[in-house]
């Protein structure tokens, strides 16, 4: 353990070494954006410890622990509740494209619940809101279908294109919703003013909802009108919870521990601040970082 | 395998690994790429994408009609719409400037021309231009059909926001009643009327509620008129010898009281929130440029 320490400690000083090299070459060889020094520490770092932290994963039996989190839980308790009940389940992977992280966590999500609904044999309907996402959500879902032994179940048009229109896509998810009352509805991805609106009519059918999104503006609307909310980071992290893979639940250990390291910089930020505001001293770290 | 999984995972991984490059060097053929032709070609890909996607709506529309699934008259509208949007977005220009007046129809303009007696020639907007142009059948539609349906659906959330909120307010445990409180506290702050209410009233409602939480807690009325009594007098006296004004002690009243919630408390959790969605991106940004996470090749 204090062996993985010192290796950070030593890729640290490493960097920041590096860093300095970089900004300090004379400017007719100069490619680096000597202004973006610490963004280009902080991304090798991150980078460092994650991929030090797969290595680790990879060489050890032992299973990392994960604290529960109640709404991937819950995904399983929902198609549970949709096959129970014979009706679908309704997956909305957000209103972009597939040029937002979001959007690909959402269809890396819909790929494991995919897998369950094959499993349980349940009725799975994903409207979406662009094209490219439909043609790798299908993918994903085939995919899901085939590993699980029931390619006779996938159906090309579970997943199908709707419109690129946000409230016109709302519209019609909410229609889908009316008629077909799926037992379960999943909202994982962007959303934008959309999202009560999918909420609130998932709540009026009596579905269990279960919403995840990095869209900080509608993570309150999801909370009050869903069951179980992915907040921002828990969504990222969804595919990893969910796959059990130990490289991938390596990345989640990697940002708990970066999450340290910046809440020990802030620390050190706020106090070089203090001391900067009452004139102890005439170093501001903040400012000397260019942040 | 080499197709289906290695070959994306090196252009994920080279293209990933380029864009985030650009961030750091200060190269304008890598800056381009990144900033402009990378988009460019998503661009292109989404819009020869929008195809599949068209032809794959009409199929399950015209499915649902042939079939006369539930709500096939939906599907049926849904058709005619596209067909609509399409015949006067491509063959239907429109748009027939005379001078400043404009007319849907060449016809519409040669006749309004023979009336006026003007010798004003007749200039067609634009093929292309004419979805933007006022006097187009497709700016019409735009305007008097889609633009209100959109904003009719909107306007929905007026009353989901009010149904949630209802939902949210209700004081069930601990954590919900500080909700309502707060949310009280900023609803009443925010407005003029809050401006109006004394810091004193809040004082005197504060005093009262802690008196009414502690009969609840230690069932002994007494200790709990106590409390009151004790507390409404403290308060008045405070108040004759401060003056009774509006905004003092300023803790207590309302805009201030909204503003410190707004600012520090609602602050500090939503950027704890935004760190660990940034923190978020990254590592799954990362988790591709390395091939790490490979299920959205449908593994």
């Amino acid at each position: 353990m204090n062996n993985k320490y010192q290796v950070y400690a030593g890729g640290i000083v490493g960097i920041l070494l590096l860093t300095f090299a970089l900004s300090s070459l004379p400017d007719s060889l100069n490619f680096f954006r000597e202004e973006k020094s610490a963004m280009f520490a902080f991304t090798l770092t991150v980078i460092m410890i994650m991929l030090y932290e797969v290595r680790l994963a990879k060489n050890s039996s032992e299973k990392t622990f994960l604290r529960t989190i109640p709404g991937l839980k819950a995904v399983e308790e929902a198609v549970g509740r949709s096959t129970e009940m014979g009706r679908p389940i309704l997956y909305v992977p957000g209103i972009m494209d597939m040029n937002e992280v979001e959007t690909v966590a959402g269809v890396v999500v819909l790929g494991h619940v995919a897998n369950m609904t094959a499993q349980y044999e349940t009725e799975l309907d994903v409207p979406v809101a662009r094209a490219i996402v439909m043609q790798s959500a299908r993918q994903v879902a085939k995919e899901a279908y085939m590993t699980q032994g029931r390619p006779e179940m996938y159906n090309e048009d579970m997943v199908h294109y709707v419109t690129d229109d946000q409230f016109a896509y709302a519209a019609a998810v909410n229609g889908i919703m009316q008629r077909d009352e799926p037992a379960a509805c999943l909202y994982m991805g962007k959303f934008f003013a959309e999202s009560l609106l999918f909420a609130e009519t998932g709540n009026s059918i009596g579905a269990i909802q279960i919403a995840g999104t990095g869209s900080q503006t509608q993570i309150p609307f999801f909370v009050t009108a869903c069951d179980y909310t992915l907040m921002g980071e828990e969504f990222f992290a969804a595919s990893a919870y969910l796959s059990e893979e130990p490289e991938l639940i390596a990345g989640i250990t990697a940002q708990d521990i970066i999450k340290v390291l910046l809440i020990g910089f802030i620390m050190l930020s706020i106090i070089s601040r203090a001391f900067f505001d009452l004139g102890l001293t005439d170093f501001n770290l903040i400012t000397w970082l260019n942040l | 395998m080499l197709l289906k999984r290695y070959i994306p995972i090196g252009i994920v991984a080279f293209f990933g690994a380029l864009t985030l490059s650009a961030w750091f060097i200060d190269n304008e053929t890598i800056e381009t790429f990144a900033n402009d032709d990378a988009t460019q070609f998503f661009d292109i890909i989404a819009a020869f994408a929008v195809f599949l996607g068209a032809l794959n709506l009409l199929k399950l529309q015209f499915i649902k009609v042939l079939k006369q699934q539930s709500g096939w008259q939906y599907s049926a509208v849904a058709i005619a719409s596209f067909f609509f949007a399409f015949i006067i977005g491509f063959f239907i220009r429109g748009a027939y400037f005379v001078g400043e007046e404009v007319y849907f129809s060449q016809g519409a303009a040669e006749e309004a021309i023979l009336a006026l007696g003007s010798s004003e020639q007749i200039v067609p907007v634009d093929w292309g231009a004419h979805v933007q142009t006022d006097g187009s059948l497709f700016q019409w539609m735009f305007k008097y059909i889609f633009s209100p349906l959109s904003a009719t659906m909107f306007a929905l959330l007026a009353f989901f926001v009010a149904s949630a909120s209802f939902r949210a307010f209700r004081a069930r445990n601990l954590e919900a009643s500080l909700l309502l409180v707060a949310g009280i506290i900023i609803m009443l702050g925010r407005v003029p009327v809050g401006s109006l209410i004394s810091s004193w009233v809040i004082m005197y409602i504060i005093a009262f509620s802690v008196g009414f939480a502690v009969n609840a807690y230690t069932r002994n009325r007494n200790m709990a008129l106590g409390w009151v009594l004790g507390s409404f007098g403290l308060i008045t006296g405070l108040g004759f010898t401060m003056g009774w004004p509006v905004d003092q002690p300023a803790i207590f009243y309302l805009p201030a009281l909204q503003e410190w919630i707004y600012l520090v408390p609602n602050l500090a959790g939503s950027r704890a929130i935004l760190i660990g969605i940034g923190l978020g991106i990254v590592a799954t940004s990362l988790r591709y440029i390395f091939g790490l996470e490979k299920s959205y090749l449908g593994e």
